[in-house]
């Protein structure tokens, strides 16, 4: 053993008989423990982690621990893992690891797979690495350190030697695993940082990606689900035998609600009302047939005091509550004094809907219960919770539910909530049969867990100088805080903005409140989640601003800014890094042509988008025609500063998508409710972007960085909106400040 | 009610309610889950298919309609993703989640049967019955331009 590895800890390391040897890693949140194998004969796969095996063949297995739902993570992840490994990146197979606690935290969200998987992945390649260098410095009989591995194989330059990784497992499989490897410098990686195809699209250009609801168990039975038109409604009386009597249906019953575990496994507290909405089941021997006869029940349902909430209603609650003092969450100086006096002051109310995910795979979830087990083939963003809430809903040990994870056909933040879980484990067990729960359209975009409406007022005030010196932003929303965890935590936890959103820390006379409007409509996480709707009247306003001060838009937000700069936040809140936001906006200013004219009326805005590692600016080129209200964005121009891509390719397909995804947020989707339902049922009027409505042009500049890498599904999808607004401003001297943006926001009247 | 067609070069004859969907037919009936449910009102485009040639919603074609018609699904394109819009969709790194690309595949290869070359225009009228969702239209616009040059031979496929 070399003085390198004889120098690092050994965390645990066998060589007794068997196939391998244990190496384990501290994951984020739990210990990874991996079954006990020792020395192997070159027959036998090493596989010196949970992240990877290498066959005697010298083909390489990665696991990806997180949910491939579009976002790239199945190519992202192993390319980490592989960099270290020094493997050769074409013979990589991707497998999709299950439930499993060696995979450490298994949840796909907040834009934080590459964030929080980093550092354990390149440990888990680099140690296998280092153990293969030390076989065959074995074999070369020379110092490791004289070693190198690349491509599959490990290299002795003096000697000119080389042998592949296959003809290494075998001794590499007998060395202790060192618990803190050496790491690639930055500038030795071959596989992070280039551009990288995926490695699902073959299965997904031939129709081979099986998607959750592609899945087949034999005996296997469908259902279709009728819920309660109103959240938190419970069927009275139903029609059970004359819809049994339909053909190739099995069972009618109904589904109770049960409790949602907490996503994030936080307790719900009192006044939480995160349940599952409860219905009436149609079990049958295929989907059509369970989808036709569910269309012959009849349920009178007992209905909750929300059936009488209407988008009126609640649009109602929220601007009374913006018209007074909320909850602080955050003041600076003192904006009465300094609005009183600011020279010129502007005022202005916007709002934004209800939003459904609408996924193109439709909710749904296969359960087989058997006894006190239950087996789930889920496309789940969450396999801990799934597992944790099919339990608790069953009332049997966590450890008996195992958890399969699919291909998810579109994620969006809508498959963090398990609901579709415990459907389909509490209708296998009443069925008695492994059973796949398929949710219509309809039933897609009536039973969301929705992006909350909001309304927010702000006022800013300028000096006679131009300069933004008062600043007062009003929020109000239903909350999703609150509807998980409950009234009972603090106004601050349950508010919906964010105190560090731009401009916040820019302005010397600040204040922030936010006021909780009691909604009955079922909440969730919606793909940025609340900045989704803030960064438009953030962005819009800020637009509204740099106007009134007679300045251009891009000129204040950089004058705002000030110079580059790590800004102190004060009260050891850390530090705000000034130059990656200034030097995003300036890139995509740049990169638009900014200032110049465009021809036939077109004219740009631009928006912008801080949060979860990265910073984003984008700036949109719009048309519009306002007498026959079109609008038209024919370019768009997105620079983000993710620090070190780990994918550029996957980089530029996350804000190509974002961009997408917000545009139909700016220019077609709403959800509207009466009756406490939602009005909505399928995409002919829950409207998404269509390729006729997409720019012809989305082009992506990445800022070459070395900073930690960071989000990429998210901060992609607030700034468009705002761009687009502010671009319709700039052409028509109309100010969008409702989403979506209707014909009539072109024009008078 | 036996109904007999032609799927994907072979004969198929299936014994089915006459007003299922061949959609469900395809999925539940024969196990071939490469066509998707979207949204089961032609709205979506996931569950396109050819119907003697011409793209065609499966989700709204009662089975009884397709007699003795010849269906081409995904499966059918090739095995092997060597079809030129697969390949163009290979090139271009289209798929995100994917649940919507087979649709978008069958609906981009019956536009260059008739249009070799088609223009933007063209795509955008053969195309915009197909929602994605993940919001690859950008991709997609480049992958049938490269497979229009990949069908006249203009184009060599580095993939």
């Amino acid at each position: 053993m070399s003085a390198i590895i004889a120098r690092r800890v050994f965390l645990k390391s066998s060589a007794a008989a068997g196939t391998g040897l244990v190496l384990t890693f501290h994951l984020p949140g739990r210990l990874a423990s991996l079954p006990k194998r020792a020395g192997s004969p070159a027959s036998k796969p090493f596989a010196p982690n949970a992240w990877l095996e290498i066959a005697p063949d010298g083909a390489v297995k990665i696991w990806c621990g997180k949910s491939e739902m579009g976002q790239g993570v199945r190519t992202a992840l192993p390319m980490i893992v592989a960099e270290e490994l020094s493997c050769d990146w074409q013979r990589v197979e991707v497998l999709q690891a299950d439930l499993d606690s060696k995979y450490g935290e298994q949840l796909t969200g907040g834009s934080g797979s590459v964030r929080t998987s980093y550092e354990n992945l390149r440990k888990a390649g680099a140690a296998a690495r280092e153990m293969l260098i030390s076989a065959a410095a074995e074999k070369f009989n020379v110092d490791r350190r004289e070693c190198r591995a690349e491509n599959g194989r490990v290299l002795h330059a003096k000697s000119k030697r080389e042998l592949a990784f296959a003809e290494l497992i075998g001794s590499a499989a007998a060395l202790p695993a060192p618990s803190d490897p050496p790491l690639k410098p930055p500038a030795d990686f071959r596989i992070v940082g280039r551009p990288t195809r995926r490695t699902d699209t073959k299965l997904k250009i031939i129709g081979a990606a099986q998607f959750g609801i592609d899945t087949r168990v034999p005996g296997m039975l469908i259902a279709s689900v009728e819920r309660s038109p109103v959240y938190g409604g419970t069927p009275r009386r139903f029609n059970a035998d004359e819809v049994k009597s339909s053909p190739h249906v099995r069972a009618v019953f109904e589904v109770k609600s049960a409790h949602l575990t907490h996503q994030f496994g936080e307790t719900s507290g009192p006044g939480s009302r995160n349940y599952t909405c409860s219905g009436v089941a149609v079990v049958a021997d295929s989907t059509w047939a369970a989808m036709q006869a569910r269309k012959l029940l009849k349920v009178e349902w007992n209905e909750p005091p929300s059936a009488s909430e209407t988008t009126a209603s609640l649009r109602e609650k929220m601007l009374r509550l913006t018209s007074e003092p909320g909850t602080v969450i955050r003041s600076d100086g003192d904006f009465e004094k300094a609005h009183a006096a600011a020279a010129r002051k502007i005022e202005a109310v916007y709002e934004v809907p209800f939003l459904a995910h609408a996924t193109m795979e439709p909710v749904n979830c296969t359960a087989h219960v058997r006894g006190d087990s239950c087996e789930l083939w889920a496309p789940t963003q969450i396999p801990g919770a799934a597992a944790e809430s099919v339990a608790s809903a069953l009332g049997i040990p966590r450890e008996r539910v195992k958890v399969h994870v699919t291909f998810i056909g579109g994620g969006f933040g809508r498959r963090l909530i398990q609901d579709y879980a415990i459907e389909a484990a509490l209708i296998s067990r009443d069925a008695g049969a492994p059973v796949q729960v398929v949710w219509s359209r309809e039933d897609d975009i009536r039973h969301d867990f929705y992006r909350p409406a909001a309304c927010h007022v702000l006022q800013a005030g300028l000096d006679a100088r131009g300069r933004l010196v008062s600043w007062r932003h009003r929020g109000s929303s239903p909350s999703i805080e609150t509807f998980y965890n409950g009234t009972g935590i603090s106004p601050q936890a349950a508010a919906q903005v964010d105190s560090l959103d731009f401009p916040a820390p820019f302005i010397p006379n600040f204040r922030l409140e936010f006021a909780v409007a009691e909604s009955g409509m079922p909440l969730g996480y919606w793909r940025s989640v609340d900045s989704s709707g803030n960064q438009f009247a953030l962005s819009s306003f800020f637009d509204e601003a740099a106007h009134a001060a007679g300045r251009d838009p891009v000129e204040f937000l950089l004058s705002t800014l000030g110079p580059a700069r790590k800004m102190d936040l004060g009260q050891n809140r850390g530090t705000l890094d000034v130059a990656r936001r200034r030097r995003v906006i300036e890139l995509a200013a740049e990169k638009s042509g900014w200032g110049k004219s465009l021809p036939g009326g077109a004219a740009r805005g631009i928006g912008i988008g801080f949060g979860w590692g990265s910073f984003v600016a984008q700036v949109a080129e719009v048309s519009c025609n306002p007498s026959k209200g079109t609008i038209c964005v024919n370019r768009v121009v997105c620079a983000i500063d993710c620090g070190l891509a780990i994918n550029p390719l996957g980089v530029e397909a996350q804000m190509q998508s974002s961009v997408n995804f917000g545009l139909a947020q700016a220019l077609k989707s709403e959800i509207t409710v009466a009756k406490g339902r939602v009005d909505q049922s399928n995409f002919h009027d829950y409207e998404v972007l269509r390729l006729c409505d997409a720019p012809p042009v989305i082009d992506v500049y990445i800022v070459p960085s070395s900073d930690p890498s960071g989000g990429c599904g998210e901060p992609g999808v607030p700034p468009i909106a705002p761009a687009v607004g502010n671009a319709i401003f700039a052409a028509t001297g109309r100010r969008i400040r409702r989403l979506p943006i209707r014909a009539g926001d072109l024009r008078d009247g | 009610m036996a109904i007999s067609f032609t799927l994907n070069g072979k004969p198929q004859t299936v014994d089915v309610s006459p007003d299922m969907p061949l959609l469900w037919v395809l999925r539940d009936t024969l196990n071939m889950t490469g066509t998707k449910f979207g949204c089961g009102m032609a709205l979506c485009g996931a569950c396109t298919v050819h119907i003697n040639g011409e793209a065609t919603r499966s989700c709204v074609t009662q089975i009884s309609s397709v007699a003795g018609k010849k269906i081409t699904t995904i499966e059918g394109l090739s095995v092997d993703g060597s079809h030129p819009v697969q390949q163009a969709w290979m090139e271009e790194d289209v798929p995100q989640c994917g649940y919507c690309q087979s649709g978008q595949i069958m609906s981009a290869v019956a536009l260059l049967a008739k249009k070799a070359n088609p223009t933007d225009a063209d795509i955008d009228d053969a195309m915009s019955g197909n929602i994605c969702r993940c919001g690859t239209y950008q991709r997609i616009r480049k992958a049938i331009h490269k497979a229009a040059a990949l069908q006249s031979g203009k184009a060599k496929s580095a993939a």
